[in-house]
């Protein structure tokens, strides 16, 4: 009777954990080098994120971007233009101290850099989450639209840093 | 024999639609500077040069033409016209030959391909440029004081091989169109 009790109690937390995981996690991790360096991970469920968007007053759930505002439609286009695009590598940059690639490949912008001493940044890029996010009237982003689209990236890794022993690195899971 | 036939016929109207790949020109710009021990690689689908173009804030308008502000230099767009229609006109031969001590520069037709060569022995310098002449007939169409990149992509678009190469002591630039990454 007790384990049944158990049961019945443990699969409310588990069920609502599932749901939430289900719609995607975004996870910051940020471990600092040395003896006594920090590993801090905030991960961020997208449901609750959406959820608590829908109860934000409008106002706050835009980001305006101000001057930029106007040069959206023109982004929109170069990344249109970028997604349409074969695969391929666009840029190589060889220098004694650095190395910067940026290139493509399938739905995803890569940038990688490396640098003087050993220190590497990662990022890619999703071009149609992007599009998806950038208004089509260059008005304010909308912040439930970065959330649905971060929710369609789910086990994509968006940013990864390594600068000795320290290490960022963001990724939707 | 009927659903055969009928089978085949379909096949072969859709089959060379559907096998046809379309073409993606790409520029390519290379630069690699010795002294500096630097390379940079370019690789870019065109259409991706014209978009990133359209996105130049101010330079480029929304149809796709870039206003030159040269009105106030030597050389004006009209003048550069009439000299391309007379050159033109002339067909193929070399239409510039400047011979310095040190220096040799020839402009040149030569079937659809302007070229320009310049070389400077002294410092070692030598630049190649091969631009079609259907190219130099859609920059220099636009009215006024404008250029129709748009049009003039679409052209260099139907280019394949080197564009422009430039060597000097220590560094090296080659731009050409291809259709591989």
């Amino acid at each position: 009777m007790f384990f049944k009790l158990a049961g019945v109690a443990l699969a409310v937390p588990v069920a609502a954990v599932a749901a939430v995981g289900a719609t995607g996690v975004v996870v910051v991790d940020v471990r600092e080098g040395g003896p006594s360096g920090h590993h801090i991970v905030v991960p961020m469920p997208l449901a609750l994120a959406r959820a608590g968007l829908v109860l934000a007053p409008p106002d706050k759930a835009r980001i305006d971007v101000g001057e930029a505002a106007g040069h959206i439609p023109m982004a929109r286009g170069v990344i249109e233009a970028i997604a349409a695009a074969p695969d391929g590598e666009f840029v190589r940059v060889e220098q004694p101290d650095e190395q910067v690639v940026l290139s493509k490949s399938g739905d995803l912008l890569k940038v990688e850099v490396h640098g003087k001493r050993g220190e590497t940044v990662k990022v890619q890029v999703p071009l149609q989450a992007v599009l998806d996010i950038l208004p089509r009237d260059g008005g304010p982003i909308q912040a439930a639209q970065l959330a649905t689209a971060l929710e369609s990236l789910r086990f994509t890794d968006l940013v990864e840093v390594h600068d000795g022993d320290d290490q960022v690195k963001v990724w939707v899971f | 024999m009927r659903w055969t036939v009928l089978a085949v016929g379909v096949l072969a109207v859709a089959a060379p639609g559907a096998w046809a790949q379309p073409v993606t020109p790409w520029l390519h710009v290379q630069v690699n500077e010795t002294s500096k021990a630097s390379k940079v690689n370019v690789n870019l689908p065109l259409s991706v040069v014209e978009a990133v173009l359209k996105a130049a804030p101010e330079k480029v308008s929304a149809d796709g033409k870039i206003k030159l502000g040269i009105d106030d230099r030597d050389v004006r767009l009209d003048d550069l016209r009439k000299a391309w229609k007379e050159l033109k006109a002339v067909g193929d031969g070399q239409f510039v030959t400047v011979e310095e001590k040190d220096q040799h520069v020839e402009v040149a037709r030569k079937g659809d391909l302007v070229i320009v060569r310049v070389e400077n022995a002294d410092k070692g310098e030598q630049v190649n440029v091969e631009v079609p002449v259907s190219l130099v007939d859609v920059v220099l169409a636009g009215p006024g004081d404008t250029i129709d990149v748009k049009a003039a992509l679409a052209e260099l678009a139907k280019r394949r091989g080197d564009v422009v190469r430039v060597t000097d002591k220590d560094s090296h630039v080659r731009v050409w169109i291809d259709e591989g990454k």
